[in-house]
């Protein structure tokens, strides 16, 4: 029994491989990368995996700076930062190995509980400063810093990541200048809107007060639809503290949110901070020795290949099995979709059928059943993609199915709407089943159904 | 100006469907308040009322969601007995009465918000397995559901299969051997298995159900 692959993700398309790691699911994507999920195969451990195009860094002329930024990112061992592990090569991409953590970005505690309390708030914020601090004091910058950077591992602990890649979330102009690109200016510094050249210690240092007054007050300081008086916002720092914050850290993020980046607290000044102070612990950390082999091997232009990793596809020789929670999963009885469709007349768009054949067979036959009715299948493994050829009401209707093991002898299928039409579905699967007839396995139950229903469907 | 006052032209102007509506449901709370508290915006929330009043009038119309209502919503047939149906209507019933009010409704199905945080969608999951409430989700529990999914999709599995099956969960969703799934655990099985919760998330809750029916469907 093929046993499904730690967060693939990907059903049963076969697993990829790069170097002694399994990719699993994406996990976010920006303009130059990707993160996927991976699984170390030969310690079992997690991480998430970043991978740059290097053709898009060679034509923006970034590589050496990504190889700068790698680097240092490489030296920096903090618990309040998320870790790099490793950097490999393939001839076109660059992976970044870095830590995962499972605890979700810290604003979701916000978006979900409102606001913190003043002692929660000042121990996250604790931990951002300190991990700040030690980047500082490595000579990196964030000059990014936003809520969806600040993690929480499984202990409730704040970890920030892309920390030091600076260079991937800016884009290149004509003029071959880096210019930021901020989707929300809400975090960034007045002086970094300016774009005349900052300081990035105290840009970073504004950021953290933002992020503060948001972790206290549960929205943001600056915040107005238009653009333009968003900026005047920001450069006179005009924002009001609400009322429940106490005095002290009233003055604080008064100090923090100066401005002028010459008068700004620094954070040597934050860590003497009365109201900063309270219940702060250093922390503690070894600091051991890290080689940057690995990220030489990377961006080693001799044209020696010998280092490079290769990404390949493992094919899959048989289904997904599944567990017993995926299978507990296709109750009805935890199908919440089932109040909406019922009270209003909906269709449902998915449906799934049990079969006592074996999967190849039943993919054989789903294709049989599919071509006469004008579907063009594409297939991966026991996955089959099924393509209207003709346009329907909403373009062409695109069907999904997938074939699961539920034991030796037993599979279950599911066919899912991609797109298109969900009537058109509907129809759709109604005229398949007809020619399914012989693999559909009917339990008694289901062949008095089958009288009024034509097949025995578990739609859900 | 008393307060009823205040009340009211704040109904008026936040366009709140209390105002619209004369006659009040037991547990019903303003949809001002309850779309502060989850990702719902108030019309969202006006249009769950709307779906609450449907359901909550099925078969006794007192403006509470009973379990038999529960079960005719999502199976047509108010009588069919379904071990996971049960187990959310408990999980709905926060107050433990035996009903569901339309608050209780409204802060329930947030968790099942496209937007709202994974974390809350793999904890409310967890409550929904751990049958015993012992904070644990415990081998003959699971066992007890599978069997149960089983008979629910009239799929007849030897004892020997069934095993199977259970052995392949322990092994890869039990990490520390000792015969249960702790939170943490659960926690870590989700990560690597996210189809696990997919039914975690109604992407029908997106929409704001103040659209006509027609509309919806054309959306869907």
């Amino acid at each position: 029994m093929a046993s499904r692959s730690s967060g693939s993700g990907s059903g049963s398309g076969g697993k990829t491989r790069v170097g002694r790691y399994e990719l699993g699911r994406t996990l976010g994507e920006g303009t130059f990368a990707k993160v996927k999920f991976a699984r170390n195969v030969e310690s079992a451990e997690n991480v998430a995996i970043k991978i740059l195009d290097k053709e898009k860094l060679l034509k923006h002329k970034m590589i050496s700076q990504i190889k700068r930024e790698i680097s240092t990112m490489k030296l920096i061992r903090h618990p309040n930062v998320i870790r790099m592990f490793e950097v490999m090569a393939s001839k076109t991409k660059i992976y970044i190995v870095l830590e995962f953590v499972t605890g979700g970005e810290l604003f979701d505690k916000i978006a979900t509980q409102g606001r913190l309390k003043e002692d929660e708030a000042r121990k996250y914020f604790q931990q951002l400063i300190n991990a700040v601090d030690y980047c500082h004091s490595r000579g990196v910058f964030h000059r990014d810093l936003k809520p969806e950077n600040l993690l929480l591992d499984a202990n409730g602990v704040l970890k920030v990541s892309d920390f030091g890649l600076s260079a991937l979330p800016q884009q290149v102009r004509e003029d071959g200048l880096l210019h930021t690109t901020c989707g929300t200016p809400n975090y960034v510094a007045p002086e970094v809107i300016n774009n005349k050249g900052y300081d990035g210690a105290k840009a970073d240092l504004w950021s953290c007060g933002v992020i503060l007054f948001v972790l206290m007050a549960g929205y943001l300081p600056f915040e107005e639809s238009n653009l333009m008086s968003l900026y005047q916002k920001i450069f006179k720092a005009d924002f009001t503290c609400p009322s429940w914050l106490s005095s002290s850290a009233k003055k604080l993020i008064k100090r923090i949110l100066d401005p002028s980046p010459m008068t700004r607290i620094t954070i040597a000044e934050l860590i003497e901070n009365e109201w900063f102070k309270k219940g702060y612990k250093p922390p503690t950390f070894e600091q051991a020795d890290v080689s940057l082999d690995d990220v030489d091997a990377v961006f080693d232009e001799s044209g020696d290949t010998q280092n490079l990793v290769v990404e390949r596809r493992e094919e899959r020789a048989t289904p997904v099995s599944m567990n017993a929670f995926e299978l507990i999963s296709k109750s009805q009885g935890l199908n919440l979709s089932s109040l909406f469709e019922t009270q209003m007349g909906l269709v449902k768009r998915e449906t799934r059928f049990t079969s006592k054949c074996p999967a190849n067979e039943i993919i054989s036959k789903i294709e049989e059943a599919a071509v006469p009715l004008g579907f063009d299948v594409k297939k991966n493994n026991y996955k089959l993609k099924l393509q209207g050829e003709k346009t329907g009401r909403k373009g062409h209707l695109s069907i999904a199915t997938e074939v699961f093991e539920v034991a030796p002898s037993l599979c279950m299928v599911e066919l899912r709407k991609a797109g298109g039409d969900t009537l058109e579905f509907h129809n759709f699967y109604k005229n398949l089943a007809t020619g399914l007839k012989d693999i559909v396995w009917k339990s008694v139950d289901e062949t008095k159904e089958e009288a009024n229903d034509g097949v025995g469907f578990v739609s859900s | 100006m008393n307060l009823i006052d205040c009340r009211k032209i704040s109904s008026a102007l936040m366009g709140c469907y209390c105002s619209k509506n004369t006659r009040r449901t037991p547990g019903y709370e303003d949809p001002t308040v309850l779309a502060a508290e989850t990702p719902f915006t108030v019309s969202e929330v006006e249009a769950l009322y709307e779906l609450f009043k449907k359901l909550s009038s099925s078969i006794i119309d007192d403006g509470l969601i009973h379990k038999e209502e529960f079960q005719l919503a999502l199976f047509m047939n108010r009588n069919k007995r379904n071990l996971f149906a049960d187990r959310i209507f408990d999980l709905f019933d926060v107050k433990r009465n035996g009903v569901i009010d339309f608050g209780e409704f409204v802060r329930s199905l947030s968790v099942f918000h496209p937007n709202a945080p994974v974390i809350d969608k793999i904890s409310f999951a967890f409550k929904l397995y751990d049958l015993r409430y012992t904070g644990y989700i415990a081998r003959e529990e699971l066992k007890e559901m599978v069997l149960a999914l089983l008979d629910e999709s009239d799929l007849i599995l030897s004892e020997e299969f069934v095993e199977l099956i259970m052995e392949k969960t322990f092994k890869e969703a039990d990490m520390n051997g000792d015969g249960r799934i702790d939170q943490e655990e659960w926690k870590e099985f989700v990560s690597k298995n996210p189809s696990l919760i997919k039914n975690m998330t109604l992407p029908y809750l997106k929409w704001g159900y103040n659209l006509s029916i027609s509309q919806l469907c054309n959306e869907l």
